[in-house]
């Protein structure tokens, strides 16, 4: 009998330890991720931005600027061209806004229009809204190690959970040792490339090490994409209390 | 030839009987064909009329690579010029031009992804039955009037009503920020569930406005009740834009793929029937045909003993046959081509379809095609099917042996 307990005793061990094995390889990437989603948001920030949408017969380029405070809230506010002026968006965990001076109103994006193209540009409107998703919804597994100028560049691919309300296959996301997030790549649920978000311009904004451009590229249209370029970018500032409400997206002053 | 042409004729009124049977059989069995694919063609013909005039038209003038991707900016400039070019330089009436949209459109408390349709209230309803089709309100006025119509499931989901404010908000060609206000003044059914959930109609001019198009839009529709007509349509239109290379007319068979295919299947459906119809018809031949060989096996017997050769009995009997068809199919093809043009001149209404066709604004008979396919295509499989059938009893004689053959009675 008391050999029986003993057998027991040492077969939980056992089950314990594989468990606290296997649950030791997950977070590795998995916080790789988390820190690097971290770092990129900052506990607030505020910035200056433009977004040039390209197009073989045409371009047009927005200013903009963005205030952020944790991963689920951020306000834009356009602030150029003039015809755009005003416009705004409000981004509150999975709920989004906007808003149009031209009509005084403020409209919330149905979640059927995630997939739609955020101000025509070649972000969705769930890429804007939603990029905490990635660290809840995804199974992350480190895939392999490269060198990006003379750093290590963690190669990390992402599966969504069964049950997620996601419509990728899989991400690819290529994440520095000093947690710029370098490339992110979306497959479809056919393993076929969808689009490639690649971050270049690395510089130091407000004493931190910033990716400043990020273009968003479409593979079945080589010649379209869109990019975001950060003019300036200050980390940590005091966002207002009433910044990231309906009635500041409703006040284009702001 | 001529004695065996004659002998031929003679041979088929030796039992007048028979003959007239056979030949109101073949004859009915063609006029059944005729009338049917007739009426068949007819239907058809019917079909993408109808479909044509709720939306997409007959035939459209559209950029070059908008059908497969609707981008706005892949645009027609001076839109309406256009039109009016190809309705002053064809002749045709129903012509009208269109911009076309994606935008969010909220009411008080819902908000959707719709498609938004800049229509020319002046000649939208001489290509799609959406004008006659507003059940609650009236249509659109006035090229820039501030108004909207929108289908009936779409309001429903949105909770809105006459006079209710909607808000469309979107990208203009320019990729600005496309916005505005519009009222709703008509709530339209057209019975096609996409159109009545995913479709509101705007001025074309207030389109422009709004999406800041300046004087672009996306197709110019033409219509024709004939759609028959499509190719001459098409070629009319397409020889008024030959200066812009990068527009092109596309039939409604491009703009509908789907609709095209509804019709193939049921023609092959159909074709199936009129198989049945041809193998009865044909062995009811074939056997008037064995019979009238048969019964004559003594005289084919004394023919051969005195030197008339096999091959050439063979002849006599498929002259026989062959004549025989023609008769019988010349008179049953002009019976049917005789129904026919009846109903053509006046009409066939089916029980029932009156109501429908009332509710969903759209003509209630059905009148038969006369074309040269309707008219010639179930005489000419039932001439070459009979021929065929005359040619087993014909090819039996050579089996003849002279001196048996001539003790048979």
């Amino acid at each position: 009998m008391l050999r029986y307990k003993r057998y027991m005793i040492s077969f939980f061990l056992l089950l314990l330890l594989s468990m606290s094995h296997s649950a030791f390889a997950q977070p590795d990437a998995r916080s790789i991720i988390q820190s690097s989603i971290d770092y990129y948001r900052d506990k607030s920030s505020y910035s200056v931005a433009e977004m040039v949408i390209h197009r073989p017969d045409w371009e047009r380029t927005m200013k903009m600027k963005v205030w952020t405070q944790g991963v689920d809230k951020s306000l834009v506010r356009i602030i150029a061209p003039k015809k755009d002026i005003g416009n705004g968006t409000l981004v509150l965990g999975d709920d989004m806004w906007s808003y149009t001076p031209k009509i005084n109103r403020v409209i919330k994006l149905p979640s059927s229009m995630s997939h739609q193209g955020w101000m025509g540009s070649d972000f969705s409107n769930n890429d804007v809204a939603k990029a905490d998703d990635l660290v809840d919804k995804f199974t992350h597994t480190l895939v392999d190690t490269q060198k990006h100028e003379g750093m290590d560049l963690y190669i990390i691919e992402s599966v969504p959970h069964e049950d997620a309300p996601v419509v990728w296959g899989k991400e690819i996301i290529k994440v520095r040792e000093d947690l710029l997030m370098i490339e992110q790549e979306f497959y479809d649920q056919d393993n076929q490339l969808v689009k490639k978000l690649t971050s270049s311009d690395i510089k130091l904004m407000s004493g931190k090490l910033t990716v400043s451009t990020q273009r968003m590229q479409k593979a079945d249209k080589p010649k379209e994409w869109t990019e975001f370029r950060l003019f300036e970018a200050e980390y940590a500032v005091t966002v207002p209390k009433n910044m990231f409400t309906l009635s500041n997206l409703r006040n284009p002053r702001r | 030839m001529g004695t065996t042409f004659r002998l031929a004729w003679r041979n088929i009124w030796r039992h007048p009987r028979r003959t007239i049977l056979t030949i109101i059989a073949i004859g009915f069995g063609c006029a059944l064909l005729v009338f049917s694919i007739g009426l068949q063609l007819g239907q058809y013909d019917l079909m993408i009329a109808n479909s044509v005039k709720i939306f997409e038209g007959l035939v459209q003038v559209q950029k070059k690579g908008y059908l497969e991707d609707s981008k706005i900016r892949t645009s027609i400039p001076g839109v309406q010029k256009l039109a009016d070019k190809i309705r002053t330089e064809t002749g045709l009436t129903d012509v009208s031009a269109r911009a076309n949209g994606f935008a969010l459109v909220s009411s008080e408390t819902r908000t959707y992804g719709t498609m938004i349709i800049g229509v020319d209230p002046q000649y939208e309803d001489k290509v799609s039955i959406i004008p006659g089709l507003v059940k609650e309100g009236r249509y659109l006025s006035a090229l820039d009037a501030q108004e909207l119509v929108i289908g009936k499931s779409l309001a429903k989901n949105m909770k809105i009503s006459l006079g209710d404010d909607v808000t469309i908000m979107g990208n203009g060609r320019d990729g600005s920020i496309a916005a505005t206000i519009l009222p709703v003044v008509g709530i339209f059914e057209s019975g096609t569930k996409d159109l009545d959930r995913n479709v509101i109609e705007i001025p074309l001019g207030t389109f422009q406005d709004v999406f800041s198009m300046g004087d672009h839009g996306h197709s110019i529709v033409l219509y024709h009740r004939d759609a028959n007509l499509v190719n001459r349509i098409q070629q009319n239109a397409q020889s008024l834009i030959n200066d812009k290379e990068d527009l092109v007319v596309l039939r409604w068979d491009q703009l509908q793929p789907g609709l095209k295919e509804a019709i193939e299947l049921d023609y092959s459906s159909g074709w199936f029937m009129y198989i049945v119809l041809v193998a009865i018809i044909v062995f009811s031949i074939m056997n008037t045909f064995l019979m009238s060989v048969m019964e004559r096996t003594r005289e084919f017997g004394i023919l051969l003993a005195l030197g008339y050769k096999a091959f050439n009995i063979g002849k006599l009997v498929m002259l026989e046959a062959t004549l025989l068809t023609i008769v019988a199919v010349l008179i049953g093809t002009a019976i049917g081509v005789g129904v026919n043009y009846y109903f053509y001149v006046y009409g066939l209404t089916l029980t029932g379809m009156e109501e429908i066709a009332n509710m969903y604004n759209m003509p209630s008979t059905i009148t038969p095609q006369i074309s040269f396919n309707s008219v010639f295509i179930g005489p000419a499989i039932i001439f070459i099917a009979t021929i065929i059938s005359a040619l087993y009893p014909a090819m039996r004689i050579r089996l003849l042996e002279p001196v048996e053959a001539m003790r048979k009675i």
